[in-house]
């Protein structure tokens, strides 16, 4: 009884950390979403802890300009409506800045120039003048209001319709696809020979490979640009292969390498034994147990080249046909940064792509796991 | 070059495709190839089509011709104001069109983008225009190592627009820069306003160690700005201050009457700290005279130096007192510089001035009209020192990183007046151009903003781009924040100086 008990509150504890760890986990994330649909005042005024209930908040609202006061018996008089169309409402007015909530609604303020203001519940108010107002400023109200809380689809559409977004996707799939797939191929030639082929200095290679993992791609960006400029290349999408390629060899021959080392050998002696070529035994056996590193080094590899912005402005020109998904965003975003609603809508409409890939390769990456099994081999 | 506008329609009843090519011919792409066989319709190939495919294709091939044609018949249409229109000086534009560049592509790159991107490429829709050019702009916001790797590359643009002259410097000094016609710096001196200060700040030490002049200086901001709500003034009696004096004094009875006097935010991700140099910079020309100014860019007066830590601690006097500070001095450095404005606009006011240059309102709450909802005056200088009026700003340098014909008419346009004119006439430009029409201003605010630039006494530019990048775009920055933070002004300016001492 006590060993139970004390395994399933055991149990418990994990449970309830993991669950803790999940929800701290995901919060930035929550918060990213519910920062997409508010609009840049709202996001720079307050948190978006506060954007799901109903909120109190000052506004300042200006009413119609003084100019467009109608005549009412022997008054000019200024009718309207504040915070229109937001379901709010008011819970205190002012008329001046230093008490912005003097008035409770309902009530008449007189202006220091003698006009006289009400504000209704309902945010309507009426402005009454003696004599026939001129000016083009309209008197500024300043209202305490309960505010529903109000989302916005405008971000989204702002980054969806933005001028040249398709055109942008279609250019990030097509360094993407190919930085994708050329990679994985060459690391699996190269993984296998590293582990299943005996050479000498096979050690010395895979420990060179170790190593190029730890060179920052930044340095190799000038020497590499003046090679392909050098070769003829220029600027442009067979450049940006060469280049993702590049970056990613290390690590994919790495991972390649590693699991392919961990493959029974039996079967690869056995096949030896039957007659089978390095290259035979490579495409029979080698690459459909290896299913699920190559899934999950092309998914590394899918969402590092997605998501890349410095690798594509260094190698690819900047005409209309050859801006990437990253670069429009960035462009959205204006000269000094700070456009956080663009971001975070940005944020979840490029992340759609790689998370279809994500769950499309994952049904491979279960299916390559339970082939990895010897007797099923 | 032979251009094909494949049409495609459908043969009644059979339920057969043909599709036709016609070819047409555009004089601008030079001589057709081929199309010397072209006798009529070629017929070149079969296959079910429905009406809405061949309407799609029709669509299609007229939206191609449109594009084509527009291209290269250089239509008007796409011009911000027609030519002939408003007070613009458009024989400017008309002289332009002596210069034939068809066939010429010039790459320019530059620190906009979104709706400043729109602004430029507006500007440049007339160079197009009138020379028959192909210009394309391209914004980065790594400018700053974008333009440093494709100039090592060997792959740089026509032309880099710089917004900080020192590293246009550094770009010339490697050799990646080349030198304008003699006779820009003399048009310079003649039609800029202090032509002179403008001619030194674009003259850099080449490859070969001399100087020569390489930078022409296109948009200037302003610095010397304070930004306020004038209902709120109003509201609370108070005046616009007219000298540092009155400011110092307004900033006390602001709160002796219980409000907050300024917002102030450093913040702006990995270049915190730099509205506090302009500030610093401010105050370095209200204390001390021009020449300490320029000896202080150059570090011939030391960082360390009692002048310059009393011009710090003048900032301090504002940002480091609580009572002053909405938020309390504490949150100064914490502050995004793009928010900070925000607390002038809110209800009740949590600050009634925010110091900051004239791109500020941008970052206005939305629907803010600059000159009705917020307005902005000098920020004044000390009666009681005899310095006249001392205005800071900055501006962005366009060079040529890559020599070409269509280049150097590209800078030979820049001169042109309606070159600034159509981008004064929108938004948020300021020029020392004495040939233009300042009549082209739409915007009131943006006319005021000019003539305190053409009343001022001494205009220098913003010391911190002047500087090596190490200091004044990295410990300038941070030693700034430590201040802020509470650090003392005079191991602040000390360390900073060891660092210059470093690099030298």
């Amino acid at each position: 009884m006590d060993m139970a008990g004390g395994k399933s509150r055991l149990t418990w504890a994990v449970n309830l950390s993991a669950a803790l760890l999940v929800l701290l986990w995901i919060i930035p994330t929550v918060g990213l979403l519910i920062s997409s649909f508010r609009d840049r005042d709202a996001i720079s005024t307050s948190g978006w802890w506060t954007a799901l209930s109903a909120s109190e908040k000052n506004v300042i609202e200006r009413a119609l300009a003084p100019g467009e006061a109608k005549p009412e018996g022997d008054l000019w008089v200024i009718e309207g409506k504040v915070l229109e169309g937001q379901g709010t409402t008011v819970t205190a007015f002012g008329i001046t800045s230093k008490e912005p909530e003097a008035f409770s609604p309902g009530d008449t303020a007189t202006h220091a120039r003698g006009h006289k203001i009400t504000v209704q519940a309902d945010g309507r108010y009426r402005i009454e003048y003696a004599e026939e107002p001129s000016g083009s400023r309209g008197q500024r109200l300043f209202v305490r209001a309960e505010t529903p809380p109000g989302f916005t689809l405008d971000n989204y559409r702002e980054v969806l319709f933005a001028e040249g977004m398709g055109r942008s996707l279609l250019n990030t799939l097509t360094v993407t696809i190919p930085a994708t797939i050329i990679p994985v191929l060459v690391a699996a030639f190269a993984a296998y020979a590293l582990a299943w082929m005996e050479m000498p200095g096979r050690a010395l290679l895979v420990a060179a490979v170790v190593g190029l993992l730890v060179v920052p791609l930044q340095v190799a960006f000038i020497p590499l640009l003046k090679l392909h400029i050098g070769v003829g290349l220029g600027k442009g999408y067979l450049g940006i292969w060469l280049a993702h390629t590049g970056f990613g060899l290390p690590l994919a021959v790495f991972l390649l390498r590693n699991y392919m080392v961990g493959l029974p050998g039996e079967i690869i002696e056995s096949a030896r034994v039957d007659g089978a070529t390095d290259f035979q035994i490579f495409r029979r056996i080698i690459l459909p147990l290896s299913f699920p590193a190559l899934a999950s080094f092309a998914i590394f590899q899918f969402l590092w080249v997605w998501n890349d912005l410095l690798v594509a402005k260094v190698f690819l020109g900047t005409g209309e046909d050859q801006v990437v998904m990253t670069g429009r965003i960035v462009d959205l975003l204006g000269s000094r940064g700070g456009d956080w609603e663009i971001l975070a809508a940005s944020a979840f409409v490029s992340i759609a792509v790689p998370i279809f890939v994500f769950f499309s390769l994952q049904r491979y990456l279960v299916r390559g796991l339970l082939a990895g099994s010897v007797k099923g081999g | 070059m032979l251009n094909v506008v494949a049409l495609t329609y459908r043969l009644t009843g059979i339920g057969i495709r043909v599709t036709v090519r016609h070819s047409k011919r555009f004089g601008k792409f030079g001589d057709p190839q081929g199309a010397a066989g072209y006798s009529g319709p070629i017929i070149i190939g079969f296959d079910e089509m429905s009406w809405e495919d061949i309407m799609k294709n029709v669509f299609y091939a007229s939206a191609a011709t449109l594009a084509l044609s527009a291209g290269a018949g250089f239509a008007d249409g796409h011009l911000k104001f027609a030519p002939g229109d408003g007070a613009f000086t458009w024989e400017s534009f008309e002289a332009l069109k002596s210069m034939d560049l068809s066939g010429e592509t010039i790459t320019v790159l530059g620190p906009w983008l979104g709706p400043d991107k729109e602004l430029v490429e507006s500007v440049i829709a007339y160079f197009e225009a009138a020379t028959g050019a192909d210009v394309q702009y391209s914004g980065s916001d790594s400018f700053e190592q974008q333009i440093v790797i494709d100039t090592e590359a060997g792959s740089a643009p026509s032309i880099a627009v710089f917004p900080q002259p020192g590293l246009a410097a550094d770009l010339a000094s490697k050799g990646y820069l080349s030198a304008l016609p003699d006779d820009t710096a003399d048009w310079v001196r003649d039609n800029y306003a202090a032509g002179q200060s403008w001619v030194d700040l674009g003259t850099y030490a080449g490859k070969d160690g001399n100087p020569a002049h390489y930078g022409f200086f296109y948009k200037v901001d302003l610095k010397s700005l304070v930004w306020y709500v004038p209902e709120n003034f109003e509201d609370a009696g108070y005046d616009v201050p007219q000298s540092m004096e009155e400011l110092k004094a307004l900033t006390d009875q602001i709160v002796d009457d219980g409000g907050v006097p300024w917002c102030i935010g450093l913040g702006s991700g990995g270049a915190t700290g730099w509205p506090a140099t302009d500030w610093v910079e401010d105050m370095m020309l209200r204390t001390q005279t021009p020449a300490d100014y320029d000896a202080w860019v150059s570090n011939d007066l030391k960082f360390d130096d009692p002048k310059v830590i009393a011009a710090i601690e003048e900032f301090g006097a504002f940002a480091r007192n609580d009572a002053y500070v909405s938020g309390g001095a504490g949150a100064v450095a914490t502050t995004d510089f793009r928010d900070s404005p925000q607390g002038m606009f809110a209800s009740p006011p949590q600050c009634y001035m925010h110091r900051q240059a004239s791109f500020i309102p941008s970052f206005f709450p939305e629907g803010t009209e600059v000159g009705v909802d917020a307005d902005f005056f000098y920020f004044p200088a000390y009666e009681g020192k005899d310095l006249g009026k001392p205005v800071l700003g900055a501006g962005t340098v366009w060079a040529i990183t890559s020599d070409s014909k269509g280049a150097q008419a590209f800078m030979e346009f820049l001169k042109s007046p309606i070159a600034h004119e159509v981008w004064m006439a929108q938004t948020g430009f300021l020029t020392p151009h004495k040939g233009v029409n300042t009549g082209v201003y739409t915007d009131p605010t943006v006319a005021k903003m000019n003539d305190i630039l053409l009343n001022a006494d001494t205009f220098r530019f913003d010391g911190s781009d002047l500087m090596p990048g190490a200091v004044g775009a990295g410990v300038f920055w941070t030693g700034m924040v430590d201040y802020a933070g509470g650090k003392d002004a005079a191991e602040v300016a000390a360390s900073i100086q060891s660092t210059w001492d470093s690099i030298k």
